[in-house]
């Protein structure tokens, strides 16, 4: 039977959802590997469930199976059950769409989207039975290589990859296996290849880099070792948005994706400046696509999925300077489609009338603001720059309009924060739920349901709070305690999510190359799935840094000299130093920074368009 | 108004799709399909999609059907299968669309060709031997124990090289109506020493209505 092997026909017989390790979902690509020059595997090293939920492997698996001589591939991380199994059997990691192991792959790329997904990557290296470290790997193993933001700091993770992308991935993951294909048909020692492919726009081969340090732990320079590399690498863009038309197919997953729906990117980049947000910052410039790309993608997108709901997505999908525009082209079709729509990040300063009209004909679900903290102050110094007038009138309208339900999202740990601020938080849920009752015309006979959802700040690189030290735990556990006593309303529920894993991302996020060894040990003691709160160990990591004599505080509790050389330092985003300490200076006096639509900054992102942004002579706004 | 049966094999990679899944897949393809089906009024429209007795995870089919509704008085299957085919997950062939012709309730008995590995051969001697064979079958109301003998009195296998094959044919119904999953056969073989489920194929070949005629 379709040459699943009496041992996988077993594995699959032990385990829950043995549908996630079958493959075979419609919009698969299958090619004749006889015929085929470069095989990659795409690798998310996470569930399936959550893996299948992500757009940037669709867009590049499209991207790739385009090219008729390659064959991209999926893998993900199998659920610890059909790991057990696939370990006890014998089993090596394989792709789904072949079923081939990754040790048949031209290259093995996996996708970095969030820190505590590191040891997962070495999980599913060590079941495809591939060594972990760069060095142990000549030419006759897969290249190994890495996408996605955490590349922006890619050093903890810089000995186990062979090349890391910094970037956007449509071009330079197409000129990283047009680069393998020559290799290979040329018979290139992986140091040629290696050499070659670090001169494309992007790539970054850590291995030809050396960090030295300074007596106190700090990294003193960071220097190419090879004539030719370049000293800083430049993260790759793609310039306009309409030039890599997004997927109008996807792989729809048999077994439930946390976002199973048809989804188009509406832009990239964010106009906003958020002082703590990373993705605010590297992703810039803000570019926008097409209202016209985008209905035609997403009709056919829905047309050959049958995905009946279609989500715009971006960091901010409301400030496309076109939204309207781009919600009527799609409900011109959508109804008659069966398709409803759905904008998963509204803004509360531009949540307007219309707005809620456009995407709530079909179903009014609960709203979502991000307020991120709970006094105007703090929220200047994050340069959040929203309104207690805003979410007032957000918050009118949406109730005005049926809906009962208000989840906020705040942030504790930032920088400056005191008490007052905390309190803010449980303060601006209240006011909220009077509000609710002011309102004339609000939903009748139902309840306000007002939910503060609050994460713990991590300081990220490449942001204006890259400087900052990252709260404690005790301090956090204190503003929580603070936060519940100042709540009075069986109307607001709080949810909190503990702060042991941001402890990990804190020190992730701004390490340095010598964390390999510890991610390493903490591997090879067990750690997996560090995203699931039932698998992560605190201790056990905790244990990992004793045993290779690195303090962890070091790199999350210590602020940074405006001067110090980051372990990023050589990784170039588009942003410059000058201008994340200048908002790191304006934040700590509470200034506000102006939205990139409306007056630029001068960040440097520019350089990588070669042009200015926007077009300020028009009137934007 | 027409009831339309879709026919269709479930076999490898598709062989581990639930049902709840499988619901959810056909909609989509359905609905990519354009074809004429019938959707339920109300405030949230969805395509009337009902299946007939589905199979355990890992088990495969010749004959599984699920039946949609259209307003057309008839209908062109050969077109009907021809658009759906290409949409189908791996492992799924539509084998045939036609009008249906009996009720999924009609459904009286399935047959299944067992493979497993021929060192098998003792446990279904065992079998044949025993007096009963005793099983527990889980219901919605609870656990309930019977004699599978009562309805395979004997197993007749044939040996082919390294693997043994047989026929059977068990109640499958549905609703309040006795529905015996070979699995647990399957589970008393291999509690007799037989092979283990994963060693097993199991194949259902036909569903049958009470007067021994092809579900149709
Ligand atoms: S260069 Fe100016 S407009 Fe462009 S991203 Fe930077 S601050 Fe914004």
């Amino acid at each position: 039977m379709a040459g699943f092997s009496p041992k996988f026909k077993e594995a699959l017989s032990l385990v829950q959802k043995p549908g996630r390790y079958t493959g075979g979902e419609p919009g698969c690509v299958y090619k004749d590997k006889q015929n085929v020059d470069v095989r990659m595997a795409f690798c998310f090293p996470d569930t399936y469930e959550i893996g299948m939920s992500f757009l940037g492997e669709k867009i590049l698996y499209d991207l790739l199976n385009r090219h008729e001589n390659w064959w991209c591939e999926r893998a993900f991380m199998p659920w610890t059950d059909m790991k057990e199994q696939m370990e006890r059997l014998g089993i090596p990691l394989y792709c789904l769409e072949s079923k081939d192991p990754l040790t048949d792959f031209d290259i093995v790329g996996f996708s970095l989207e969030y820190e505590l997904c590191y040891t997962n990557v070495l999980a599913m290296l060590r079941l495809g039975g591939i060594p972990l470290r760069a060095a142990d790997r000549d030419e006759r193993w897969p290249l190994i290589i890495a996408g996605g933001p955490c590349v922006c700091n890619a050093e903890p993770m810089a000995d186990f990859f062979d090349v890391m992308q910094l970037g956007e991935g449509e071009q330079m993951l197409q000129d990283i296996c047009a680069t393998v294909e020559t290799g290979k048909k040329q018979g290139w020692d992986k140091e040629t290849l290696l050499r070659e492919l670090a001169k494309l726009p992007g790539v970054y081969v850590p291995s030809f880099y050396d960090v030295t340090y300074l007596p106190d732990g700090r990294v003193e320079a960071i220097t190419p070792n090879r004539p030719g590399v370049p000293a800083r690498v430049t993260k790759a863009i793609v310039k306009n948005m309409d030039d890599y038309a997004p997927p109008v197919n996807f792989v729809v997953p048999l077994v439930g994706a946390v976002q199973d729906r048809a989804c188009v990117e509406v832009l990239r980049g964010c106009v906003r400046g958020c002082r703590f947000c990373q993705a605010g910052q590297i992703y810039r410039p803000f570019r926008e696509r097409s209202p016209q790309q985008i209905s035609d993608c997403a009709r056919e997108l829905c047309r050959r999925t049958g995905y009946d709901e279609l989500s715009l997505t971006s960091l901010s999908t409301s400030d496309h300077s076109q939204l309207e525009e781009i919600l009527d082209r799609l409900n011109s079709w959508a109804e008659a489609d069966h398709v409803s729509l759905s904008l998963p990040s509204l803004r509360v300063d531009n949540f307007s009338q219309s707005l809620v009209e456009k995407t709530t004909k079909v179903r009014k679900s609960g709203l979502t603001f991000a307020a991120e903290a709970g006094t105007q102050r703090l929220r200047d110094v994050i340069n959040k720059n929203v309104t207690w007038e805003q979410i007032e009138r957000g918050c009118r309208i949406a109730f005005s309009e049926g809906y009962t339900s208000v989840k906020l999202y705040f942030m504790m740990g930032l920088p400056t924060e005191t008490m007052e601020d905390i309190k803010g938080i449980a303060d601006t849920a209240q006011r909220v739920v009077d509000l609710f009752y002011q309102i004339s015309d609000r939903p009748k006979g139902k309840g306000v349901q007002v939910t503060i959802s609050v994460a713990c700040f991590v300081p990220k690189p490449d942001t204006p709070f890259q400087f900052c030290a990252q709260d404690r735990r005790e301090a956090l556990r204190e503003k929580q305690k603070y936060l519940l006593s100042c709540v009075h309303s069986r109307k607001i529920k709080v949810n909190y999510h503990d702060s042991a894993t941001s402890v990990l991302e804190g020190v992730f996020a701004k390490g340095d190359r010598r964390l390999g060894r510890v991610i390493e040990t903490a591997f090879e003691d067990g750690a997996f799935f560090d995203t699931w709160e039932e698998y992560f160990d605190y201790d056990r990591w905790m244990r990992a840094f004793a045993a290779c004599g690195i303090d962890p505080d070091f790199y999350n509790y210590r602020a940074l000299g405006l001067d110090e050389v980051t372990p990023w330092s050589h990784l170039d985003v588009g942003v410059s130093h000058s201008f994340l300490v200048r908002e790191y200076q304006k934040a700590l006096q509470a200034q506000t920074t102006q939205p990139c639509n409306r007056q630029c900054s001068a960040c440097g992102a520019n350089k990588l368009l070669g042009g200015p942004c926007f077009d300020y002579r028009q009137d934007l706004l | 108004m027409t009831t339309v049966r879709i026919f269709f094999e479930k076999c490898g990679e598709s062989a581990y799709i639930s049902l709840l899944d499988l619901q959810r897949v056909f909609h989509r393809l359905l609905k990519i399909s354009e074809l004429p089906v019938w959707y339920t009024q109300g405030f949230n429209p969805h395509i009337y999609l009902s299946f007939s007795c589905p199979l355990s995870l890992g088990q495969e089919s010749l004959c599984e059907s699920c039946e949609v509704k259209t307003e057309q008085e008839s209908i062109d299957g050969e077109a009907w299968r021809a658009a759906l085919q290409p949409l189908m997950p791996r492992g799924i062939t539509v084998t045939k669309v036609a009008p249906a012709q009996a009720k999924v309730g009609e459904i009286a008995t399935a047959a299944y060709r067992i493979t497993m590995p021929a060192d098998s051969a003792a446990a279904l001697d065992a079998y044949n031997a025993a007096e009963t064979a005793e099983v527990t079958k889980k219901t919605k109301r609870g656990h309930k124990t019977l004699d599978l003998k009562q309805y395979l009195p004997r197993i007749d296998y044939t040996v082919a090289g390294k693997e043994l094959v047989f026929d059977i044919l068990l109640p499958c119904g549905s609703g309040e109506a006795l529905n015996l999953n070979p699995a647990l056969l399957m589970d008393c073989l291999n509690g007799q020493g037989g092979a283990p489920a994963w060693q097993c194929q199991v194949l259902r070949t036909h569903l049958y209505t009470a007067s021994g005629q092809d579900f149709a």
